[in-house]
Parts: C-alpha cells; sequence; structure tokens
C-alpha cells in the first residue's frame, strides 16, 4: 500500500515538477528579440511547416546580416531601432490542433518570452492562437491564413498583410469579367472545393461572387479531405463540365483530383485553382504534364524579378535553404515576418501595445516587398487591403504571371486546352 | 476475502482524499501557465479516460468512439452559449444529457455484438457524427465555433490569462469520476460486471439484468464523456469537428487508462498523470526540429509500455493486480 | 443522372472495391489467425508504397515489377513485426484485445515519425509508369488501367491465397493453429514460427496493394490514415476470421461508397458505408461470412 501510493504520488509530482528545471535553460539577452512561430511541423501538413520554417530563417537571415538590397531591415545587421538587437526565432508545433496551438502560443508568450508570434498555415489554429495573443496583448501576424473570418472577430492584435481568400476570388471573378468583354464564353462554373475551413470559406466567397455577377454554378461539390478515392466527385464534375473549374484543394487532393480526371477522360475547358495544392512544388512534379494551362491565384509571382532583382536575390537565399523557389506559402510566410520585424524595429520595442501601434502605423510601399502587393498598410480590423492577389498560369513547366494587367507579363491563354 | 475488499477500497479512498488534497495545492507550488496548462489537460484526460474504463474496463464493452459524446458535450455547450445566450454549466448539463440518451438509444443495437464488430460499430457511429457534423451548416460546419471571451466570470466559466478556475473545475471533474466508479466497483452491477467477466455462463442466466446494468453504465460513461466536451469547449473557447470529433480523440481518451491498467480504479489517473505530460513535452521541446521525432518517441513509449507491463502499469504494483484481477 | 453515369460509378466502385479488398486480406488472414486487429495497417500500406517509390526512384525499377519486391520486403517486415512487437503484446493476461490495440497503435505512430524522420514529409509521387496515366473506355466507361491491374491482382490474390490455406500443409497449420494453439504445440508445430509467417503473409498481401497503389496515388507519412479505417470496416462487414468476406466485404464498399455519392453529398459519401455495416451486424452480428 505505502509503495504504491508514494509511487502514484512521486508519478504526478514529478511530471509536474520536472517542466520548470527544462523551461528555464533559454535566458534572454537584451540583444535579441525573440519572435514565436507556430506550424504544423508533424503530421499530415508537416511539409508545410518545415517549409515555413526555411522561409522564416531565410527572412531572420536577411535581418539579422548585413544584405544590399531594397528590402526593409536588409541593410546593416539586426534592428537599428533596438541597438541592433539579432532577431531570434521560437518554433513550435501544433500539429494542426486548435488546442496544441492555443497551448504552444501561451507556452512561446510566457516561457520564451517572444513579443510577436506569426502563423499558423491552418486556420482553425489561427483562431485560438490569436485569441491567446489577445489575452495577453501580444501582436498576432497572420501570415498565411486565408479565411476572411479571421480579421472580423474584433480582435486589436490581429494583423495580416496578405489577402484574404474573399480577395483572391474577386481577383478571379475580374478576370473572368475581363475575358467576358474579350468575348470568351464563360457562363457556367464547377466549384470543387474540401470540407475544412479553408474549402469552406473559399466556396462561399465563389458562391456569393458568382451571384452577384451573374455567373451559374452548374456543380458545387464538397468532398472530404484526404479521401482515398475522388472518383464519383471526378464523375459529377465531368457530367456537369462546366466553362470553368475551380478548385479549392490541399496537396493530397489535387493530386489525386487531376490523376483522376485523366483516368475518366475529363478535360476541364478551364482551371481557376484557389492556389494551396496548386501551387506547390509536389503536385506540378506529380501531374503537371496534365494541368498544363491552369490557372491558380496566389500571392506570390517569380516574374515580378525581372522589374525588381531584389525578388530573384532573395528568392536564391530561400532556395539554398529548401531546395525549391518560393510558392504562394512560403512568400507570404516570408513577407510575414519581415512586416513583424518592420514594426518592432519602429516601435524601438518589445512591447506588446507598443508594437501593436507600430503595425498599425505601417506603411510599407510595394516596391520594398517582394510581393506584387500596391503596399502594406492594416485597416481597422488589422486587414491589408491593398495586398493584390495575382493569377498564375502554369505553361511550358512553369507558372507565368497573366494577372492583374500591371504585374502580368504574359497574355492569358484561354481556353487553357486547344 | 471479503474483508480484505473492503479494507482495500477504505484505503483507496484515503488514498484519493491525500491525493486531491496535494493535487489542490499544486497551483500554489507551480505559478507557470504552460506548466499549470499541462496539468488541467492532465487532470482532463484522467477523468475522460475513467469515464470510458467504467464502459470499457469494467464492463467490458470497448468502445472507441468516445469522441462522439465528447463532441456532442462541446458542441451542445458551445452552441447553446454563442446562439442562445445559454451559461455553459446548463450547457454542460444538457449536453451530458443528451450523450446519455443517444448513447441508450445505440447502446440497444450495439450491445448485442460480440468484440472487434462491437469496437468498429462504435468507431463507425463516431465517424457518421463527425461527418454529420462536418456538414451541418448552422451548427458552424468546418469553420466551427469560435466562442468569444469578454473578461473573466465565473458564471460564463471565462477566464482570460487564469488558469486556476479551469484547474479547480478539472480536479472536481476528476475526483467525481473517480468517485463515481468508486461506488460502482462496490455496487450491484460491479458485482454482475466481475461475475460476467469471470464466468460467462453466468452472463447468460443474469441476461436481462446484466444488458441493463451496460445501458446504465454506457449512460454514466456518456454523461461524464459530455461533460468533459463542455469544459473543453470552454477551456479553448473554440471547437471544430475534427478537434472534438475525431477517432483519434476516441483512442486518446482510452489511452491512459489501457496504460495504466484497464478495469482498474487507478489506472487512468496514473496512466494520464505519465502520458499528457509526457506528450505535452515532447511536443513543445522536441516538435520544433520538424523531423517527427516527438511522433517517434511518444509511439516508441506505448509500444514500450504494452510489452512490457501489458497489465497496465498499475500491475507494477503487484498486491493491487492480484486483487482487481479477482 | 444518366445510365451512363450510373455504370461508370459502379465500375469505378468495383475497381476501388477490388483494391480496397487487396488492402484489408492481410488485416483479415492476421486476424482470423490470431484473433489480432493490427492498428498499424495503414502504416503497413505507407510503408509499401515507399519502397516501391524508392525502387522506381533510385534504381527506375517500374511498380509492376517492384509488386514481388515490394512483397517480399513487407513479408519480412511483418514477420519482424511479429516476432519483437506483437508475440509480447500477446502475453498479456487480461484485455489481449486492448493491449495489442494499442501496442499497434503505438507502432503506428512510431512508423509514421520515422517515416517524416527519413523520408521527409514531402509528398511523392510515381510520375510515369508503365501503368500510371493510362486509361481504356469500353462503350463510354472508362477504367483506369492501375485499378483494372489492382483488380486483377486482387483477384489472383485471393484465389492464390484460397488454394494456400485449403490446400497445402502450411495453410493447414494456419488453420489448426488458429482452432486451437494448445493442441498444435503437441504435435510439434512452433506456434510463433506459423504466426509469425502469417504476419508475413498478411504483411505481404498489403505489399502488394502498396506497389499497384504507388503508381496512381500520392505517397507520403500520413497517407495510411484514410484507408485504415475502410479496411477494419472491409474485414468486420465480412466477417472476422473469413479472407473471403474480406473480398467480398471489399467489393460492397467501393460499390455502396460509389452510390452513396450519387445520392447524398460527396463530402458524406463515407456514411453510406458505415450505414451499411451497422445494418449487416444488426442483422449478422458476425458480418456477412463470418465464423468468430
Amino acid at each position: 500500500m505505502t509503495v504504491s501510493r508514494r509511487t502514484v504520488l512521486l508519478g504526478g509530482v514529478a511530471s509536474a515538477a520536472l517542466l520548470p528545471s527544462v523551461i528555464k535553460a533559454q535566458a534572454q539577452t537584451p540583444t535579441e528579440v525573440v519572435i514565436g512561430v507556430i506550424y504544423p511541423l508533424s503530421g499530415a501538413s508537416a511539409q508545410i511547416g518545415v517549409d515555413a520554417q526555411r522561409a522564416f530563417e531565410t527572412a531572420a537571415d536577411i535581418i539579422n546580416k548585413n544584405y544590399d538590397f531594397a528590402l526593409p531591415l536588409a541593410k546593416g545587421e539586426g534592428l537599428s531601432g533596438l541597438g541592433g538587437a539579432k532577431v531570434r526565432l521560437v518554433f513550435a508545433d501544433h500539429q494542426a490542433d486548435p488546442q496544441k496551438g492555443r497551448a504552444e502560443a501561451e507556452r512561446l508568450i510566457t516561457q520564451e518570452k517572444v513579443c510577436a508570434i506569426v502563423g499558423t498555415y491552418q486556420s482553425a489554429v489561427a483562431v485560438t492562437v490569436s485569441q491567446i495573443c489577445e489575452r495577453y496583448q501580444i501582436p498576432f501576424l497572420s501570415a498565411d491564413n486565408s479565411s476572411p473570418s479571421l480579421h472580423r472577430r474584433g480582435l486589436k492584435f490581429y494583423f495580416r498583410a496578405a489577402p484574404h481568400d474573399e480577395m483572391f476570388s474577386t481577383a478571379m471573378f475580374d478576370f473572368f469579367d475581363a475575358q467576358k468583354k474579350k468575348g470568351q464564353k464563360i457562363e457556367t462554373l464547377a466549384l470543387f472545393h474540401e470540407d475544412t475551413i479553408f474549402g469552406t470559406d473559399s466556396a462561399n466567397a465563389q458562391i456569393k461572387l458568382a451571384a452577384d455577377r451573374g455567373y451559374k454554378i452548374v456543380s458545387d461539390i464538397k468532398y472530404r479531405a484526404n479521401s482515398p478515392s475522388l472518383t464519383a466527385e471526378v464523375q459529377q464534375l465531368k457530367a456537369a463540365n462546366a466553362d470553368v473549374l475551380m478548385p479549392s484543394s490541399y496537396t493530397t487532393d489535387a493530386i489525386l483530383l487531376v490523376k483522376t480526371m485523366a483516368e475518366l477522360g475529363y478535360k476541364p475547358k478551364n482551371i481557376m485553382a484557389q492556389d494551396a495544392g496548386f501551387s506547390e512544388k509536389a503536385t506540378y512534379d506529380a501531374v503537371g504534364d496534365k494541368v498544363e494551362g491552369v490557372i491558380s491565384r496566389g500571392s506570390f509571382s517569380l516574374d515580378l524579378a525581372a522589374k525588381r532583382p531584389m525578388v530573384g536575390t532573395v528568392n536564391d537565399l530561400f532556395k539554398a535553404k529548401s531546395g525549391k523557389d518560393f510558392n504562394d506559402y512560403s512568400s507570404r510566410q516570408f513577407m510575414g515576418l519581415i512586416v513583424m520585424a518592420d514594426a518592432i524595429n519602429r516601435a524601438k520595442s518589445t512591447d506588446g501595445e507598443k508594437i501593436r501601434q507600430a503595425l498599425v502605423a505601417t506603411d510599407m510601399k510595394g516596391e520594398d516587398t517582394i510581393m506584387p502587393w500596391k503596399r502594406v498598410k492594416f485597416d481597422e480590423m488589422g486587414q491589408n487591403n491593398d495586398a493584390d492577389p495575382v493569377l498564375l498560369q502554369y505553361t511550358g513547366g512553369k507558372f507565368v504571371t497573366i494577372s492583374p494587367p500591371q504585374a502580368a507579363v504574359a497574355e492569358a491563354i484561354w481556353p487553357m486546352t486547344k | 476475502m471479503n474483508n480484505s475488499f473492503a479494507l482495500r477500497r477504505r484505503n483507496d479512498l484515503i488514498m484519493a482524499a491525500v491525493l486531491t488534497a496535494a493535487a489542490a495545492c499544486m497551483p500554489f507550488l507551480v505559478k507557470d501557465v504552460y506548466v499549470q496548462n499541462i496539468m488541467v489537460l492532465t487532470l482532463m484526460y484522467a477523468a475522460l479516460s475513467q469515464s470510458w474504463n467504467i464502459l470499457s474496463g469494467y464492463c467490458g464493452q470497448i468502445s472507441l468512439g468516445h469522441a462522439l459524446y465528447f463532441g456532442l458535450g462541446a458542441y451542445t455547450t458551445a452552441l447553446l452559449f454563442t446562439k442562445f445566450g445559454v451559461v455553459p454549466w446548463v450547457g454542460m448539463i444538457a449536453g451530458g444529457l443528451i450523450s446519455a440518451m443517444i448513447a441508450l438509444a445505440l447502446g440497444y443495437p450495439t450491445f448485442r455484438l460480440g468484440g472487434h464488430y462491437f469496437v468498429i460499430a462504435t468507431i463507425v457511429i463516431a465517424e457518421i457524427g463527425l461527418l454529420l457534423f462536418h456538414n451541418w451548416d448552422w451548427a458552424g460546419a468546418a469553420l466551427g465555433i469560435d466562442i468569444p471571451v469578454r473578461g473573466d466570470s465565473w458564471l460564463k466559466f471565462q477566464f482570460t490569462r487564469s488558469k486556476l478556475p479551469y484547474f479547480y473545475f478539472a480536479l472536481a471533474f476528476c475526483v467525481v469520476a473517480w468517485l463515481i466508479t468508486w461506488w460502482l466497483e462496490d455496487s450491484k452491477w460491479g458485482y454482475w460486471w466481475r461475475a460476467v467477466k469471470d464466468n460467462p455462463e453466468a452472463a447468460q442466466s443474469l441476461g436481462v439484468v446484466v444488458f441493463n446494468s451496460k445501458m446504465g453504465a454506457a449512460a454514466v460513461s456518456a454523461f461524464l464523456t459530455a461533460i468533459g466536451g463542455a469544459f473543453y469547449a470552454m477551456f479553448v473557447s473554440y471547437i471544430d469537428p475534427d478537434s472534438v470529433m475525431s477517432f483519434q480523440f476516441s483512442l486518446l481518451m482510452a489511452l491512459p487508462a489501457v496504460l495504466g491498467g484497464i478495469g482498474t480504479l487507478w489506472g487512468p489517473v496514473l496512466g494520464a498523470a505519465i502520458l499528457i505530460p509526457l506528450t505535452e513535452v515532447t511536443r513543445s521541446f522536441i516538435g520544433g526540429s520538424g523531423r517527427g521525432v516527438d511522433l517517434i518517441l511518444y509511439g516508441a513509449l506505448i509500444v514500450a509500455i504494452s510489452l512490457a507491463r501489458p497489465e497496465g502499469l498499475v500491475g507494477l504494483f503487484s498486491r493491487r493486480k492480484k486483487e482487481t484481477a479477482r | 443522372m444518366t445510365t451512363q453515369t450510373i455504370v461508370q460509378s459502379l465500375a469505378s466502385g468495383l475497381l476501388m472495391g477490388l483494391l480496397y479488398g487487396l488492402i484489408a486480406v492481410g488485416l483479415a488472414l492476421i486476424f482470423g489467425l490470431m484473433d489480432v486487429t493490427n492498428f498499424a495497417h495503414g502504416e503497413f500500406l505507407m510503408l509499401a508504397m515507399y519502397v516501391t517509390f524508392f525502387l522506381f526512384a533510385f534504381f527506375a525499377i517500374d511498380p509492376l515489377l517492384a509488386m514481388p519486391l515490394v512483397a517480399a520486403a513487407l513479408f519480412a517486415f511483418g514477420a519482424v513485426i511479429y516476432l519483437l512487437v506483437v508475440r509480447f503484446a500477446m502475453r498479456a493476461k487480461t484485455n489481449v484485445g486492448m493491449v495489442q490495440i494499442f501496442a499497434t497503435f503505438g507502432l503506428a505512430i512510431l512508423l509514421r515519425g520515422l517515416a517524416q524522420f527519413f523520408f521527409t514529409p514531402d509528398y511523392r509521387s510515381i510520375p510515369t509508369s508503365w501503368l500510371g496515366g493510362k486509361t481504356v473506355s469500353v462503350f463510354g466507361v472508362f477504367l483506369p488501367v492501375p485499378q483494372l491491374v489492382g483488380a486483377l491482382v486482387a483477384v489472383a490474390a485471393f484465389g492464390a491465397l484460397y488454394f494456400f490455406i485449403k490446400k497445402t500443409d502450411f495453410g493447414r497449420a494456419l488453420e489448426a493453429t488458429r482452432e486451437d494453439a494448445g493442441a498444435v504445440a503437441l504435435v510439434g508445430i512452433d506456434k510463433n514460427r506459423v504466426f509469425a509467417l502469417g504476419w508475413g503473409l498478411g504483411s505481404a498481401l498489403v505489399g502488394l496493394a502498396g506497389a499497384i497503389m504507388a503508381s496512381f496515388f500520392y505517397i507520403y507519412p500520413d497517407v495510411g490514415a484514410s484507408f485504415a479505417l475502410i479496411a477494419y470496416v472491409t474485414v468486420a462487414l465480412g466477417g472476422f476470421g473469413s479472407v473471403f468476406g474480406a473480398f467480398a466485404g471489399g467489393i460492397i464498399v467501393g460499390l455502396v461508397e460509389a452510390s452513396t455519392a450519387l445520392i447524398l453529398p460527396p463530402s458524406l459519401k463515407s456514411v453510406g458505408i458505415y450505414a451499411v455495416y451497422l445494418l449487416v451486424v444488426f442483422i449478422r452480428p458476425r458480418g456477412l461470412f463470418g465464423s468468430i
């Protein structure tokens, strides 16, 4: 009896008492600014998280070392506003679980003493992470979440420099309108979206826009993410044979969708993809030959390097770390950290409220970013409405910017299949 | 034997009182919110696993679909709160009752199934629930329910930074689940279940009463699990179908009991006290590598415990093991 | 909904169903032999797909040719897992079922972690293979070649397995061990050897499925998860202990999935499978062809 009691007690106490000693290992030096980065680093979307890690490391590298290009903070070492303090990143793994994301945010804030948090890929996790940041008055920059509901929750410490799904979808419909003016026939649309937040939000925005602008949705297919088979879904798409197929799918489903379409002999007239899987290298490695001419929205375009050489330089730095070119996600992640660090630099402080004020005052010119955006300036809800999305067409094994006109380097090939 | 059984039960109660008192003092020793968060989760999982243990351990009806009840509790509470302004305390009880009723309705056809057919049935029923919530727009579908937190309030059971109210609720929840189990061990039901386990023929003669007692166990287990779900919704203040109703979650609820000792009074508590801190710490301090090392450690640990101590870690105390086996 | 759509749905469902059957049969075999459900079955499939992928990437071996190699690799792997893990999990005196479920569940997490560690979480796929991307059209009904070959392999594998269990000495030893492990020990059959071979055989079958699937599916550490649950339902639907049941169960699951998607929103298509399972076991508590 005594043995058991002691052991049980020890188990409970030891597990709890062990922790503080583990945690206090990293002391803070005044010469560094600690920023928390929360991503899925294991589990089904680990690949995104691991790529994100490389993107953030590239950004931190550019801030901390001396580079000679027009990006904010590239010149000189560290943050000049804080006496050259270096940026140190602390990565945390949320495994796509909102509860874990919340716990990690709290740990980063209270133990690692981060002064800001950047994240999170999954929008569901962004909900809880931003709640925690709000409670601790620590600014949260949502680098790559595209759910429009995120910035409409009345949070003061929430910021998003990149576009959300409604902006992305608007760009698509603007493009349709322009094509129609040129005499193309675009009347019917088929939506194909997965059943998590990303697909749901995307489809909601597209349904609304289609109704507003007089397009007919002939097929609206919501499918279970990571399904073992998409045959039945593709058959319905094939039967509908809309003028444009609009998929909102992550990488796994994007690969399976394209393969299944080929197997069932369905060649869509046009594909206008909501990014995600359709901007991932893995998708094009697998099925690139079958989707010649697919158009995907994005917030990044490597074509910009011709006008703005630093885009190419930064991309090379990232490629040296990751072996991949910037894509829509990694570019937004990279830019997210730059925007946050720029605000901290101007705040000249690591105090949450001061950084928040600096973020509110942000007015970064588009030319100072690696993105095709007009500028970075947050509205009262923390959303940057000047982040213009681009449309990219996959031709000849690479992406070419086709819209909006000011960023385009080529005419769209429409319809995509001859 | 009757005497030693009574003695053991008294000792268990004393030990529980000591442990509860010790646990109640913990927040005064540990101020760190991260560690407090782990303690809350540990207590929550101990209670959930205890609830699961009533049906699956004592009663022998192995359910891998308890995420359904957990999710129902979480959704009832969150929906009543956000849509109708009903305080979570009422939502919690409502969720518990709904879950208990569904457990009774499902118990009727499923208890006739044997072994693995029953296990698979519980899995697919929970999966159907998950898919329905995923497609139910009024309940937020995939977007889930974001519970706005505005200031501290016991009535709304919301606290912006302090973990203490959650900690004490979870502790109370854990104690209640433990006491119910303790009480059941010595009840008529407890005797029947032991009799059925020892001697399947006895089950035939007891037929109807045993079936009814199993229905009772399912209802109690579902009710408690739903309370846990309601607590989770308020603690995390955001729920979506995948985070409260996935199959993974059903396994996580069962795991502490299995590792600690299935069908034992202390198994779930012991299992949760070891497993949950370990999961959290490996993820926090190793998971950042992005190499999956946390998964490797976690998986290897489960395999190692299953192999080294197939009867559960409670089996480390040999005297106790013999008694419970009886 | 035209006749064309319905015929196409059912044809695709049948092909997919045979593949589900092939994935599930290894699970059914192991279960029938020793009453153990392998909760790492999906991860075995994942490993088989990776083996196929690496054989292709490093040695340019086409998935079709790789099939026997992958099956052999998985045979060895399955036998080793039995000897190192499952054998010990079965020592439990009470609740053997639960202990082995969680030992194999832990194994599943471990294998996923190891896959992420060694293979990275990148999504892989085999872009060009003899079968991949090809499709035949019969009266306007499209039949993808990889699935078609998969279906043929499934049928052949079931035939061979049936013959093996009923007609060979080893098959009879398997059956006898299943009936009464204690008695066979008396006649000099080593129980562990039989079980290890059973695990090897069951894993080799999932190896075949993995090799086929690698030519048309994506590959990453979590890929097994989507198939594992379907495999369990398939086995239970057919009836535990029945190899033929897994075959029939697979076909039913494939057809039900395809036809549900015609009626309900596709995101609910698994509900059809689950509902049919529940319906079947409520009427026949041992599945369609179950003996246990």
